[in-house]
């Protein structure tokens, strides 16, 4: 406690940011450390999970170090510690988990352990203080693509995902196969501004009548075909098109779907989430198709999009005003569930 | 002094506290691989058994490996962030040095020379060292004297090794001995999971009646002899901060290797040339 705020340290280390961040009241951010491992993994052409484990074990201290010191608070002062404990890698979890229990321990301070996803959808708080359930919210990152109905704080009900890749996956692939490399997300977005996105014609994969989940695993397969033939016809490729017409592809059935969740729950409101959340045509489509039907969309800025600690202080602010219990016997859970 | 031990470089996790007059506490779980759920109530019961509270301690120690990847981590990311909430230094221990610690008195009731601790890394491959037990001048303390690096071993050339040794003693000792195995009786003792995985192959190599294997009992790792060794270190002034302990691998994560080789799939680590 601090001038009569209630902060909250939130740590995050389920794939490649090693992540801490103090909240006040669960709205406030006082700090935001986040140090990323990308140029690490780069060099693999994708996240290894036994060398992310590595560096998220040789940084953790000092990132919690700093989270406390830009907040200008010391241990003794925080409340209360959340911690992502699933779902994402487990080895990378687990060294979260593990410096949260020890300072929890070290520091009388109880922990709470936060859905990873929970996280994402609570990013929103602390970008629009007035954000309160209910709402609609959409998640779409490097491991995720879902939509979920919000009816209260740590009330989450999915009503669809992606049945094969993620939305980031596909980027990530897609962007391997026409030369742009690791990570897809950021790259297409930005060969995409500078291409005609109705040049290519992939097929949108709305599934069922009424589904609201994703398929995005056949788009890298008709971008393979299209280059070959392409190649095959001695045509030259024109990478920009190809990733504005993909990124099209992807984020238009998003949009569609996202828009047609809310609706059909009579939600008035779209919150978008994760890293994938800050694809530039994601957010100008969701504007459009959300205000036809006099929807508001909501997104954090991209700092808050990115997995970061901060998300993971606001979700575990509310779960533990809501009653969730402190627990030292915390343990990673690779594949959690929403 | 007090010194909390931490060991979660094997199957079984454990704390121990351990104080400047050799006094020890400790927990240990029995279930496998429990060492992120149960370390702190570990860690709790250690101290309460010991009737320590945490702000009495003096240094945080751990077990840094070799051993699962995974529980190195756990119990170097609890020490060091211990240690950093606390303000404490740490004390950082080999997990194989604990081992032959551990196993020590048994050793030289056994009257082995040799002290092997092994530790399974699949595949042919252990983490292993070869120590030599001594006694001291006043013939009551024994100590450990390292004799061949702690590193990455075949079990093969662990044990040619280790004849290779034997062989040596024999004849340094030839023609003053009659026996040879009046001599070297139970050189080599040893212990660690390694036994559980490479028994047979330790059985065909060396020659029978020349080592012995360390009872279930003290075959594993345990907080106790981390402590153990933790005190004298700390005695002695070898420590470190939080952010200097750190995670004896002893070998690179698979995917670098592979970078270092040069054999990293192409297609990974080559985008399509259009």
């Amino acid at each position: 406690m601090k001038d009569g705020r209630f902060l909250t340290l939130g740590i995050e280390t389920s794939c490649d940011e090693t992540a801490a961040s103090v909240v006040a009241d669960g709205r406030f951010v006082m700090s935001n450390v986040i140090s990323s491992q990308i140029d690490i993994h780069t060099a693999y052409g994708g996240v290894v999970p036994e060398i992310a484990s590595r560096k998220h074990l040789e940084c953790i201290n000092d990132v919690i170090g700093k989270a406390l010191d830009d907040a200008c608070v010391s241990a003794g002062e925080i409340d209360l510690i959340g911690v992502t404990y699933g779902p994402g890698l487990v080895g990378a979890l687990l060294i979260g988990v593990a410096a949260a229990k020890a300072m929890a321990y070290a520091c009388d301070i109880p922990l709470v352990g936060v859905n990873h996803m929970h996280g994402h959808i609570a990013a929103n708080y602390l970008e629009h203080k007035d954000l309160e359930p209910p709402f609609m919210a959409l998640i779409v990152s490097g491991g995720h693509t879902e939509i979920v109905n919000v009816p209260e704080y740590n009330k989450c009900e999915k009503l669809g995902g992606t049945r094969d890749d993620a939305a980031g996956e596909a980027f990530d692939k897609v962007a391997r196969v026409i030369g742009l490399g690791y990570p897809g997300g950021p790259k297409i977005d930005r060969a995409a501004k500078e291409g005609d996105r109705e040049s290519i014609a992939f097929k949108r994969v709305y599934l069922e009548q009424g589904s609201l989940d994703f398929s995005f695993s056949g788009l890298k397969t008709q971008a393979l075909n299209y280059l070959n033939q392409e190649r095959q016809a001695g045509r030259e490729i024109n990478v920009d098109n190809v990733a504005a017409s993909f990124q099209e592809a992807v984020v238009e059935v998003i949009a569609d779907k996202a828009v047609m969740a809310a609706e059909k729950y009579g939600q008035k409101r779209i919150v978008m989430a994760g890293g994938v959340a800050s694809n530039s045509r994601l957010r100008t489509l969701m504007e459009e198709k959300a205000g036809e039907k006099g929807i508001d969309v909501l997104k954090p800025s991209p700092v808050l999009c990115t997995d970061n600690g901060a998300m993971i202080a606001s979700a575990a602010y509310y779960a533990y005003r809501a009653g969730a219990k402190p627990d030292l016997e915390l343990d990673a859970v690779p594949g959690l569930e929403f | 002094m007090k010194i909390l031990a931490i060991e979660t470089t094997g199957k079984y996790g454990s704390a121990a506290v351990i104080d400047e007059t050799g006094l020890i506490f400790s927990a240990a779980s029995n279930e496998e691989m429990n060492h992120l759920k149960g370390m702190m109530s570990l860690i709790d019961e250690a101290l309460s058994e010991a009737g320590i509270k945490k702000s009495e301690l003096t240094h945080i120690a751990a077990s840094v490996g070799p051993g699962s990847f995974t529980g190195i981590r756990i119990g170097v990311v609890t020490a060091r962030v211990m240690a950093q909430m606390l303000d404490l230094p740490c004390v950082s221990v080999s997990s194989l040095e604990a081992m032959a610690e551990r196993v020590l008195d048994a050793a030289v009731s056994a009257g082995s020379l040799y002290v092997v601790p092994v530790i399974n890394a699949r595949r042919h491959q252990t983490y292993a060292g070869v120590w030599e037990a001594e006694f001291t001048s006043d013939y009551e303390k024994k100590t450990l004297c390292p004799v061949m690096e702690e590193k990455q071993y075949m079990i093969e050339d662990l044990l040619d090794a280790l004849s290779a040794r034997i062989t040596e003693k024999e004849a340094e000792a030839s023609g003053r001995v009659q026996s040879l195995k009046a001599m070297l009786g139970n050189a080599v003792y040893f212990t660690g999971d390694g036994i559980d995985a490479y028994e047979e192959m330790i059985r065909n190599s060396l020659p029978e009646g020349l080592y012995v294997f360390a009872g279930e009992d003290l075959r594993y790792q345990h907080a106790e002899s981390v402590a153990r060794i933790a005190l004298r270190k700390a005695v002695s002034g070898d420590t470190l901060t939080y952010s200097g302990l750190m995670p004896e691998y002893m070998r690179l994560a698979e995917a670098e290797q592979r970078l270092r080789a040069g054999t990293l799939s192409d297609r990974i680590r080559k985008p399509v040339k259009l």
